[in-house]
């Protein structure tokens, strides 16, 4: 989910080669082609699962979920197992692009964390077709003196700071950062509207179009992963951004020593709650591997392990005790329950629908 | 001599380098110029008159171009000064010099038509668009290219585009025209036409033209003087007559036309005769010769191939008589040409005019030969 | 004889294949309608139904995406923004190319050499690479603001504003500006300026007389080859740009990634070759007939 900016990059190589079927020629049966997120897993996974079973692992990133959705709707992808998140499965489903699973052959599910797992029902019925790498949320995150300067007194636990023109005035000198991403975007701000994040009403899209119009004037830049940067440096005091990335804004801050306190929230409306799971494209060259792979990170001790490396909470109750401490006792990680009790995921939307969302992104962005 | 008498077979009335009340229209003095550490260049100096039609003859890198160069204010030269009208032009740039270049490569503006590139040096000068059509037409006119006024150069003949270069010289009427090989670039017979015809334009007009060339010929044809050139230096200066039948050393008598130089030593030099010891002829070499010349020192007699005669049988014996054999016979319609091998391996021509039609026992290859030249037909060269 | 024929028909036969039937391609593509299937739009043409299904796939086929395009006019204003970067980038690029082609065709003819290959060097490095540099150079606490700290001069803050795609624009385009510049520049005979000086004309009136004028083709030339490729272009203001910075490319992305939608996307290509390329080729085909008219 954390959806590149800059994603155009693959999106014009995978373009480009995709085009010419050059991943189409026979391979042998041992070999696994992965299509994943970049820096999303530890490589020594990677080997250990080549030195269980065997299998060869070829591994290729991308950088935007708009990009892996074009490819696998052309078809003859060459993956066994690609990596959207969420709120494009449904999508993925309908299109007939991807394979259900063969539960029978998945040892582990049972081990499934069940909070989690209900909420992928709504994308993925029955669990089908999906099986869980990591999830997120989308929140606040903040640089904690900044923002005590400019707003005393304030706690950071409503979207109202980000979305409220009042608040974000006093902001507008050191910085605010929004995702640029139309569907997380409009869903939050859906939510803080106290609308269905997943509605389907104009009307409410139009409140949502509205209060980020309101908001724009005092929005530095909108963007997808430099608030990364930019709350490491402490350039900007507070950006919309993903779990992830904020906490790795923070571990950069550290690092640095430059005495930028960096802290994420998940406001009191709650927030969105989002899953990147593995599916296998309609036409895998080798999903016997795949399975084997599946199994591999349905492991406890595995996904644990992935986890740890990647600072994202995995699906796995039995993994939870196997991680390390600093990764399961963070509570922007872990939500606490009655935080993680206000958390949303967000449906796929239908095509009018996803394309009045853009639209209005486009307005917001543009002004045109 | 008498007042008969001159130099080659042409007399010259036009001589204002011989009036030393006349002053000359550029002065070139004591001019170099070098490149880096070559000197293109070396300390000329040179007098130019009005209506002169004046050609610098030399091989190509003599030095007879960057001289040019300099009279146009392309080049600057190192030392000495030029003037035009008695007016240093140091420091005035090319384009405030009432002087213009026909360029070698004609240089005309590929993006405008015939008429507009002779307009273009008028126009720089201001004329009002009425006279600049008037004289653009009066160009084409003297060029005779009247039909050709607006198409692009790349769509005319090598000898339209030359002469549309002389136009766009003209035009602007210059002091003096500069003309680098102006037919440098023409077919053999157009370029013997045109050699008249600027020399017509020349005297019509009353200008005064400055060419470089390196055809020996052309100058010859055109020009009221020559200064033949060598490693950047000055040879001699003369009219054409002069240059030809009075070279005043072994490089210029052979540059100018065809010679045969016999080197000898001075064995007697009184003042009216020379006499040289010489391989080539048991007899000895004699020639008229006013200048006394060193006793022993080396000496070469230089005759022209239609001044020797060739004798198919043996001639009484005297000086400056040679056997030899044909090795080669050039055939030239008008003249024969003769290559004779004499003694030491030495090669000598000699030029015989075609007076008849029809030859009793002519002269073959491999025939032994004699030849024979007049004491007056020798210049005495000691350099 | 049928050698020639077929030499004379191989730039066709190229044409053919690689502009024509791509471009029909895209513009069935247009008329299509978008679906949930793979591949993403519908109807696709079922040959095995013989001519009733080649007939109820072109009835199929209609001008809904066209329409749609000519309903909002966020297509119009991105193709209308497009067109200024291009064109101000443009003017920019002749600014600075002119004089760099012609101060290298001036130059020493072992200098040039070198010049020349400082130009085509950057080639050699990956062109998103080039753009990312800039990224580097240009962002907040980049290698810009860094040397201006070290002067002790304010930061400034360029990255994603016009100003940045600007400079992306030039620096990516400026050797396909000055390289054909320079290719007339340097063939262009000398003594044409020293004809020109030598009738009368100063070095700037021999420059916008002479040199400028023959120079026109390699002006139009560079002109073209980088107005054409920026009116499309879709890295360096996606890199540099802002959110706001509107562009055709980026609508066309939005279409194609964000919308899934490959008939909207294929009809905004379409639009943009047949209003750019259009009016080029028949400006192209009018120069040439008054070339061989005059």
């Amino acid at each position: 989910m954390r959806a590149g900016g800059l994603a155009f990059v693959a999106a014009l190589l995978l373009a480009a080669c995709s085009q010419d079927g050059g991943r189409k020629p026979a391979r042998a049966s041992d070999t696994l082609h992965i299509y994943n997120w970049s820096d999303y897993i530890d490589p020594a996974l990677l080997a250990d699962f080549t030195k269980r079973t065997g299998v060869k692992v070829v591994y290729d990133t991308f950088d935007s979920n708009e990009v892996l959705e074009t490819k696998v709707l052309q078809g003859d992808t060459g993956y066994d197992l690609v990596v959207p998140s969420n709120n494009n499965v449904a999508r993925y489903i309908q299109a007939g692009a991807i394979e259900p699973l063969d539960r029978a052959r998945l040892a582990g599910l049972d081990k499934l964390d069940a909070t989690i797992m209900a909420h992928m029902a709504p994308f993925d019925p029955g669990a089908k077709y999906t099986v869980p790498y990591m999830w997120g949320t989308v929140g606040i995150g903040y640089n904690v003196d900044a923002v005590a300067k400019r707003l005393p007194g304030v706690k950071i636990d409503s979207w109202a700071i980000a979305f409220d023109p009042k608040s974000l005035a006093k902001l507008k000198d050191c910085g605010v950062y929004f995702l640029d991403a139309s569907e997380d975007m409009f869903a939050t701000a859906l939510n803080f509207l106290g609308k269905d994040p997943n509605s389907k009403s104009a009307a409410d899209y139009q409140a949502a179009t509205d209060l980020l119009l309101a908001a724009r004037p005092y929005v530095r830049k909108f963007h997808s992963s430099e608030y990364v940067d930019a709350l490491a440096n402490g350039d900007i005091c507070l950006a919309i951004g993903y779990s992830g990335d904020v906490l790795q804004a923070k571990a950069r801050a550290d690092e640095a020593k430059n005495g930028v306190k960096i802290a994420y929230a998940i406001p009191k409306e709650g927030g969105q709650i989002w899953f990147d799971v593995f599916v296998t494209p309609k036409g895998a060259p080798n999903p016997d591997a795949a399975y084997k792979f599946l199994n591999f990170m349905l492991e406890p001790a595995t996904i644990a392990r992935a986890s740890n490396f990647t600072k994202y909470a995995n699906a796995n109750a039995a993994a939870t005790p196997l991680l390390d401490a600093e990764v399961r006792d963070n509570p922007n990680i872990y939500p606490p329950p009655e935080i993680a009790g206000r958390l949303f995921v967000t449906t796929a939307k239908d095509q009018a629908l996803l394309r009045d969302v853009n639209r209005r992104w486009t307005q917001v962005l543009t002004g045109q | 001599m008498t007042s008969r008498q001159s130099l080659g077979a042409v007399r010259s009335s036009f001589a204002p380098w011989a009036d030393p009340t006349a002053t000359p229209l550029v002065r070139f003095e004591a001019v170099t110029k070098r490149f880096g550490a070559e000197t293109a260049v070396k300390s000329v100096s040179l007098d130019i008159y009005e209506r002169e039609f004046f050609a610098l003859l030399g091989p190509s890198g003599c030095g007879k171009t960057t001289l040019m160069r300099m009279l146009a204010g392309f080049e600057t030269p190192d030392e000495g000064r030029v003037t035009l009208e008695g007016q240093d032009l140091a420091g005035l740039p090319p384009h405030q010099r009432p002087l213009h270049m026909m360029f070698q490569s004609y240089a005309l503006f590929p993006h405008l038509s015939v008429e507009r590139n002779i307009a273009f040096g008028l126009q720089r000068q201001g004329l009002a668009k009425a006279e600049i059509s008037d004289r653009v037409a009066e160009m084409l006119a003297l060029v005779r290219l009247e039909g050709l006024a607006r198409r692009k150069p790349d769509q005319l003949s090598g000898g339209q585009r030359q002469r549309v270069a002389l136009a766009r010289a003209l035009a602007p009427r210059p002091k003096v025209l500069l003309l680098d090989e102006p037919l440098g670039a023409l077919d053999r017979k157009l370029r013997e036409e045109t050699q008249f015809e600027l020399m017509a334009l020349q005297q019509r007009l009353g200008m005064t033209f400055l060419v470089v060339t390196h055809d020996q010929e052309e100058a010859m044809v055109m020009a009221d003087r020559i200064a033949v050139m060598r490693a950047g230096e000055i040879v001699q200066t003369g009219p054409p007559p002069e240059v030809y039948e009075a070279p005043n050393c072994r490089y210029v008598a052979d540059f100018i036309g065809e010679v045969n130089l016999f080197e000898g030593q001075v064995e007697t030099a009184d003042g009216r005769l020379v006499r040289l010891s010489s391989p080539v002829c048991p007899q000895g070499l004699e020639a008229a010769e006013d200048d006394p010349l060193p006793k022993s020192a080396a000496a070469w007699f230089a005759v022209r191939p239609e001044k020797m005669v060739l004798h198919p049988t043996p001639p009484p014996p005297g000086p400056n008589l040679m056997q030899g054999k044909v090795a080669d016979i050039g055939y030239l319609g008008d003249w024969t040409t003769y290559v004779v091998e004499v003694a030491g391996g030495q090669t000598v021509r000699a030029a015989r005019a075609n007076a008849a039609r029809v030859v009793e026992n002519p002269v073959d290859w491999g025939d032994t030969v004699w030849l024979t030249f007049a004491r007056d037909a020798a210049v005495v060269l000691s350099r | 004889m049928k050698r020639r024929s077929l030499a004379a028909i191989a730039p066709y036969l190229w044409l053919l294949a690689f502009f024509l039937f791509p471009f029909l391609l895209v513009a069935k593509l247009s008329l299509s309608d978008q679906a949930l299937a793979m591949p993403p739009y519908a109807p696709r043409l079922d040959l095995a139904a013989g001519v009733a299904g080649i007939a109820s796939f072109l009835k199929a086929l209609d001008l809904e995406t066209y329409l749609r395009l000519a309903s909002d006019r966020l297509y119009l204003v991105s193709y209308l923004s497009s067109l200024k970067f291009a064109a101000v980038g443009t003017v920019i690029l002749l600014l600075i190319g002119y004089p760099m082609a012609y101060g290298m065709s001036r130059f020493p003819p072992a200098g040039r050499q070198a010049l020349l290959m400082a130009v085509i060097l950057p080639f050699w490095t990956s062109f998103l690479i080039r753009i990312y540099a800039w990224v580097a150079i240009l962002k907040p606490q980049g290698l810009l603001n860094a040397a201006l700290q070290g002067l002790g001069l304010p930061a400034l803050s360029i990255l994603n504003t016009e100003t940045a795609v600007y400079l992306g624009l030039v620096y990516a385009y400026l050797p396909f500006m000055v390289l054909p510049l320079y290719a007339v520049l340097e063939r262009q005979d000398p003594s044409l300026m020293e004809a020109a000086a030598d009738l009368g004309a100063s070095p700037l009136q021999a420059f916008w007389r002479v040199t400028f004028p023959i120079s026109m083709p390699g002006v139009a030339a560079g002109a073209l080859l980088c107005f054409i490729p920026m009116v499309g272009e879709f890295v360096i203001p996606d890199l540099l740009g802002g959110p706001g910075t509107l562009t055709l490319g980026r609508t066309l992305w939005t279409e194609f990634f964000a919308n899934r939608d490959w008939p909207a996307a294929s009809a905004v290509a379409i639009v943009m070759l047949v209003t750019l390329v259009a009016p080029l080729v028949f400006l192209q085909r009018r120069a040439s007939t008054l070339a061989a008219a005059s």
